[in-house]
């Protein structure tokens, strides 16, 4: 298809860019006004003041603030992360290994809930009213309402200590009695990642579905819904085809705000699960004053969330023909 | 020949606590090649009408009774020359006739989803919005085709989109476009060559000029025309536009309040009116002919039709009321005996017929009718 131009993207490309060099100065503004700086923790009483400003200067934190920033900047965007005080290691190293795994629990919830969401929300919208569509509503606001770590608290207590059936801790069996082979990994890291992704899809699910009720029900009352109907199409093919095709273009747009909800979520859902995340590293880091580590971390996340936010935008103008592309009047 | 014959349709719609009575006891019938006019006020339920002959209600309305005989049936009822099989017609079990007629009103839903389309097309009241936004034109086109002749070969189908748009006065590159990139007009004309993409034995046009200007308006009504000259089919047209049914239609039906108050061809129905509300109708419209008559509307509004009483729809505003009217709702009368002051019940649909009991005495309520002071009289009655 051609409807796409590689102006557009061009210019999608450079607002998210923008975008993420804001969000890089507003991180490097934040964490430099967290009080103390991370030498706090290799700073013992017997050190000399010599001996701390050569800490100090090694680090880098003796030169101006705006140095600093420079140099942030231009090290982050030559992909320099520097070293991580507390683990001694390349940051680098660190988030390497963490983010695929976020990747993964974040990308198999976004795809869980807005699949599940926009779902429901046709069958809800296009029978609204009924007593079907009355129950699973009401009972999916409950749902929205929940906090998701207490619902994965939940899960922990009924499918891990009661049931026994899944894992409640870590990403995969630390110390198996067993080969890894291709099925093993895979049969393990999925008893890990089930009540995770439950609980993320749980509550995710339901804001995709509280923009598809309505706009289902918007669209089954439009004309070519009722011409659809009128060619003698079946029920099914009215439903999906012509009325779901178009109740998702709002959808679309709603994904761009669930999405960033939807990280949020997994770093409390990772803490939770001790899920061996960028979401658990967070929070460890900023507990042992890694700032490195948290300011990588953190770089990282809104990475995902941009582009993500770039793949939507794309997606949104395939969704909707009438949109035209290219940009400018 | 007849190629639909509704006898005595019910339709009503369920409010919860009450009964909307849409469509009550309508009789009609309509001819292959013949363009029906069903005009009337909003509410009057001549959209309900020609919705339901293929069941095209919302969900709350339902055919309470009667029956819709049509000139067609099911694919799988067919034989090789489209007509019912044998021992479909004699089994009781179906609804289809000695004649092989078919009952539409009692088929079901998935049954009434095959005639729909390959047998009564529809453009519906606003053909504007009527084409899916996500979706080509052309593959619109196609679906329909596809959907109701299933062997046809992709490539086959698109030609056929193609040739049914060029048929329609639209280039046929442009079943490639978006319904957004198409003119008011043209998206009209899109919605008529979609209609006939199954070749149907009729149309069902709800208000197909309504949100036309003029100069289209009239394109769209020569373009019927012209199909309805090539292809011999049957078109229903549904509008509240007197002038535009003077234009295109064979025969006409007057509703009031879910009820045919006069029908026949049309010049008998306008120039030899024989119903009071048909009689006030045309007051209130314009002519070229005289303009400097005033326009004179009927006073009052239509009844709700919510479990209505047994008297005339109509009575609540006829100048001409008197007593028997309380008794019932006339039944429909012949106007040609009615012309020589005789009360005779007709039985052909498709003659001149008016639902007055005082079809006798049309002379005198031709004359009252044309007064401006006949019709405030009756608000000061009230």
């Amino acid at each position: 298809m051609t409807r796409i131009s590689a102006r557009y993207l061009g210019k999608r490309v450079v607002v998210s860019y923008i975008t993420l060099l804001v969000i890089m100065t507003l991180l490097f503004a934040l964490l430099r006004s967290m009080p103390g700086t991370f030498l706090a923790s290799m700073i013992t009483p017997e050190m000399t003041p010599e001996q701390i400003a050569r800490l100090e200067e090694v680090w880098g934190l003796n030169e101006p603030l705006w140095v600093q920033y420079v140099d942030f900047m231009v090290n982050y965007q030559t992909g320099e992360f520097g070293m991580s005080p507390t683990r001694r290691v390349p940051v680098w190293d660190v988030i390497v290994r963490r983010l695929p795994r976020t990747l993964i629990l974040f990308g198999a919830g976004f795809i869980v809930a807005y699949i599940v969401g926009p779902l429901v929300g046709m069958y809800l919208g296009w029978w609204r009213g009924s007593r079907k569509d009355k129950s699973i509503f009401a009972s999916s606001l409950v749902m929205y309402s929940m906090p998701s770590f207490w619902v994965a608290w939940l899960f922990i207590w009924l499918f891990n200590y009661e049931l026994g059936w899944l894992k409640s801790t870590y990403m995969f069996t630390k110390f198996p009695e067993f080969e890894w082979t291709i099925v093993t990994t895979l049969t393990d890291v999925l008893h890990h990642i089930t009540l995770p992704l439950l609980s993320i899809s749980f509550v995710g699910w339901v804001g995709a579905m509280l923009v598809m009720r309505p706009s289902m029900n918007n669209v089954t009352e439009e004309d070519y819904v009722f011409l659809a109907q009128a060619k003698g199409l079946s029920e099914r093919t009215v439903m999906i085809k012509h009325a779901a095709r178009n109740a998702l273009i709002p959808v679309a747009t709603q994904a761009i705000v669930g999405l960033a909800f939807l990280i949020d979520g997994s770093i409390l859902i990772e803490q939770v699960f001790s899920w061996p995340g960028i979401g658990e590293l967070i929070v460890s880091s900023v507990l042992e004053k890694d700032y490195p580590i948290a300011q990588a971390s953190f770089f990282m996340l809104a990475v995902i969330i941009i582009v993500m936010r770039l793949l939507t935008d794309v997606v949104y103008t395939y969704l909707d023909p009438r949109i035209k592309f290219g940009g400018g009047q | 020949m007849t190629l639909l014959e509704v006898n005595d349709l019910s339709i009503r719609y369920d409010t919860g606590d009450a009964e909307v009575h849409a469509i009550d006891g309508v009789t009609f019938s309509i001819d292959r090649g013949e363009t029906y006019g069903l005009v009337g006020e909003s509410g009057c339920g001549k959209t309900t009408l020609a919705k339901s002959i293929i069941h095209l209600l919302d969900h709350n309305g339902f055919i309470e009774s009667g029956e819709v005989w049509f000139d067609g049936t099911l694919p799988h009822w067919e034989d090789e020359n489209g007509d019912p099989r044998r021992e479909i017609v004699e089994d009781d079990r179906y609804p289809v006739r000695d004649d092989g007629m078919t009952d539409l009103a009692q088929l079901d839903t998935e049954q009434i989803r095959d005639i729909r389309w390959r047998n009564i097309a529809l453009i519906p009241q606003s053909a504007m919005n009527a084409l899916n936004p996500v979706y080509k034109v052309g593959d619109q086109i196609v679906e329909a085709v596809l959907r109701h002749e299933p062997h046809t070969p992709e490539d086959e189908a698109h030609q056929r989109a193609r040739d049914l748009l060029e048929r329609v006065g639209i280039e046929p590159d442009r079943a490639d476009d978006y319904a957004h990139e198409y003119s008011g007009g043209m998206k009209q004309r899109a919605v008529i060559a979609m209609a006939m993409a199954c070749n149907p034995d009729m149309l069902i046009a709800d208000e197909p000029t309504t949100a036309l200007d003029v100069i289209i308006q009239d394109r769209i009504l020569d373009e019927l025309d012209e199909l309805q000259k090539e292809f011999n089919v049957s078109i229903l047209v549904v509008s509240h536009d007197i002038s535009v049914m003077a234009e295109i239609c064979d025969q006409l039906a007057v509703m009031y309040g879910g009820k045919i108050m006069e029908s026949g061809p049309k010049t008998e129905v306008f120039q030899q009116s024989a119903n009071p509300y048909t009689l006030g109708l045309k007051n209130s419209f314009p002519t070229v002919k005289d303009e400097q008559t005033d326009l004179v509307s009927i006073p009052g509004s239509p009844p709700t039709l919510l479990d209505p009483d047994d008297e005339c729809r109509f009575l609540d505003r006829c100048p001409f009321a008197v007593e028997e009217c309380r008794s019932s709702h006339p039944p429909m009368y012949d106007v040609s005996a009615g012309e020589e002051s005789r009360r005779v019940t007709a039985e052909n649909p498709q003659i001149h017929r008016s639902a007055c009991y005082r079809v006798d005495e049309l002379e005198t309520m031709r004359t009252e009718a044309s007064k401006e002071e006949t019709w405030q009289a009756t608000t000061q009655n009230r």
